[in-house]
């Protein structure tokens, strides 16, 4: 076998989690994915040892633009738990509300990247329409599109008025419609059907070895959810149910993400509607005792994870971020060999990671041993000439 | 096909989108904007700039009367912030002492500008 090593352009310091790959070819055909992740260094965990318990809450926020309050939440619930707080009800409610709203916000954000990849525009802008009702009722809870600054140690910000709530379940009854809208479109749709289906396909067993995450692995069959499997916040008193799916490609993903924001919707009127009275916050002790903590999230990509080591101070002395992109990657690397070339912008859009920082590829062809760039528009574009000409056929 | 009839539903729709900045969009109450600072209430005891995660808070002397509890003292600092270094996240405001709060995000959302090195007095 061929092997050549490029290393690749450029970096992309701006946007998270850059990933890099070369993509070995023969043709058409994809042989092996090669995957560079420790590309992009940006020193959070380090930064986070050096400010106490209060302003590293913000420093976290910014690890991911779309989970912020993912990170925030993982992150005071270690603490929490290390410290022996007990949260008020009310502080979990409103967590879980800016939690489901956020994985709302992410799986819209998701079928329209999905839905550009392939080509169908159309779906991008109406997906992207309705994701700004969910961003403006988290504007209005919580004072911002993104970066919600809702957490803090103990409790949570800012509280919920009654006329926020109520203008906040105004809102749903158009955003279940528009998602029920999706789920028939998705199931008839043809672009989306021909693109998806038997795309990026990985097994129940082939997930598990891999350990992927998230709406990645409930497509696939596995029957795993943080939320119900080890349950934090207030999942544990709201109904709901975890989604799954047997067709483990694309399309199953899709299937999943639709449900799951079905089912947020529902968690998230639940808890606007049962919302217990009483304080947002408990007063924090300065300095957390020592010890190691494991705290486990489900965030709108899988299972998040933070490992927290205190030391009887005012801040951590170690902590650890495990993103759920992370876990994903090799699913993407082994689900791609012996697809088309044409099928990457969508099986990598699959399991939804950060495509801006993964914005050059190089393709190497091994036959003729040329290497070749291709950015990620011109990629999208051949996927989508391709399968046009294929369909001409 | 639910698509084609999503397309005639919409062709009789007004735009989605808003025409900024001639048309503006609407701001909600708690909306975490530019920060500002109430220079008669500050009584320059630091605590915002030691809260602040980004640091961009610096107390100067700036001597003044004011009023805290019906009495008077002479405050002799009072906080100026660097507008872009600050990531609006209400710290400050939480950990001032004062009310109404001498330091505060106000609802002003249009920030950008030419200037890199504003700063809020
Ligand atoms: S809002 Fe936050 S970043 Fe801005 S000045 Fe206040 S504490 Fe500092
Ligand atoms: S703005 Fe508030 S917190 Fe800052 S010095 Fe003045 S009184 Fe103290």
């Amino acid at each position: 076998m061929t092997e050549v090593v490029v290393p690749i352009g450029p970096q992309h310091p701006a946007l998270k989690e850059p990933v890099n790959f070369k993509v070995v070819a023969d043709g058409e055909t994809i042989v092996r994915l090669e995957l560079d992740v420790s590309y992009n260094h940006r020193g959070i965990e380090k930064a986070a040892e050096q400010r106490d318990f209060v302003r590293v809450v913000p420093l976290l926020e910014r690890v991911c633009g779309i989970c912020s309050h993912s990170h925030t939440t993982v992150f005071v619930k270690g603490i929490e738990e290390a410290m022996k707080l007990q949260v008020p009800p009310r502080a979990q409610f409103i967590r879980t509300i800016v939690a489901e709203l956020e994985r709302m916000h992410s799986h819209f954000l998701w079928l329209g990247v999905a839905a550009h990849e392939v080509g169908f525009n159309t779906l991008f802008m109406w997906t992207w329409r309705d994701r700004e009702a969910v961003q403006d009722m988290l504007e209005e809870m919580t004072g911002n599109r993104v970066n919600y600054g809702t957490n803090e140690v103990g409790g949570v910000r800012r509280d919920l008025s009654p006329d926020e709530i109520q203008a906040a379940l105004k809102r749903l009854p158009r955003l279940e419609e528009r998602i029920a809208k999706y789920a028939e479109m998705v199931s008839k749709e043809q672009t989306m059907l021909l693109r998806f289906k038997g795309v990026g396909k990985l097994s129940k067993e082939q997930i598990l070895k891999l350990g992927a995450v998230g709406p990645t692995a409930r497509a696939s069959g596995v029957d795993y959810d943080i939320r119900r499997d080890d349950p934090y916040l207030a999942y544990a008193d709201v109904p709901w149910k975890v989604i799954t799916d047997t067709h483990g490609d694309v399309y199953g993903r899709t299937l999943v993400r639709i449900g799951e924001l079905q089912q947020s919707l529902q968690i998230v009127r639940f808890c606007l509607e049962h919302i217990p009275a009483g304080p947002i916050r408990t007063n924090p002790p300065r300095a957390a005792p020592r010890t190691e903590i494991l705290s486990r999230y489900e965030a709108p990509r899988g299972e998040l994870v933070h490992f927290i080591r205190t030391n009887n101070t005012d801040r951590v002395e170690r902590l650890d971020i495990r993103t759920p992109t992370l876990a994903n990657w090799t699913s993407v690397a082994v689900s791609l060999v012996n697809q088309n070339l044409a099928d990457i912008p969508v099986v990598v859009a699959a399991i939804d990671p950060c495509l801006s920082c993964t914005s050059r590829i190089t393709v190497v062809n091994e036959r003729g041993r040329r290497i070749g760039e291709m950015t990620w528009d011109e990629l999208s574009e051949h996927g989508r000439a391709f399968y046009r000409a294929r369909g001409r056929r | 096909m639910s698509v084609l009839k999503e397309m005639f539903e919409n062709l009789a729709k007004k735009p989605a989108t808003t025409l900024y900045p001639k048309e503006k969009v609407p701001i909600p109450p708690a909306f975490r904007g530019r920060i500002a600072i109430r220079d008669e209430k500050c009584i320059g005891c630091s605590k915002c700039a030691v809260v602040c995660p980004t640091q961009c808070i610096t107390m100067v002397a700036s001597e003044r009367e004011v009023e805290v509890k019906g009495r008077k003292i002479t405050r002799k600092k009072k906080p100026e912030v660097e507008l872009f270094m600050c990531i609006r996240c209400g710290l400050c405001e939480e950990y001032c002492p004062t009310d109404p709060k001498a330091i505060y995000l106000s609802n002003e959302f249009s920030g950008a500008g030419p200037d890199k090195s504003v700063v809020v007095k």
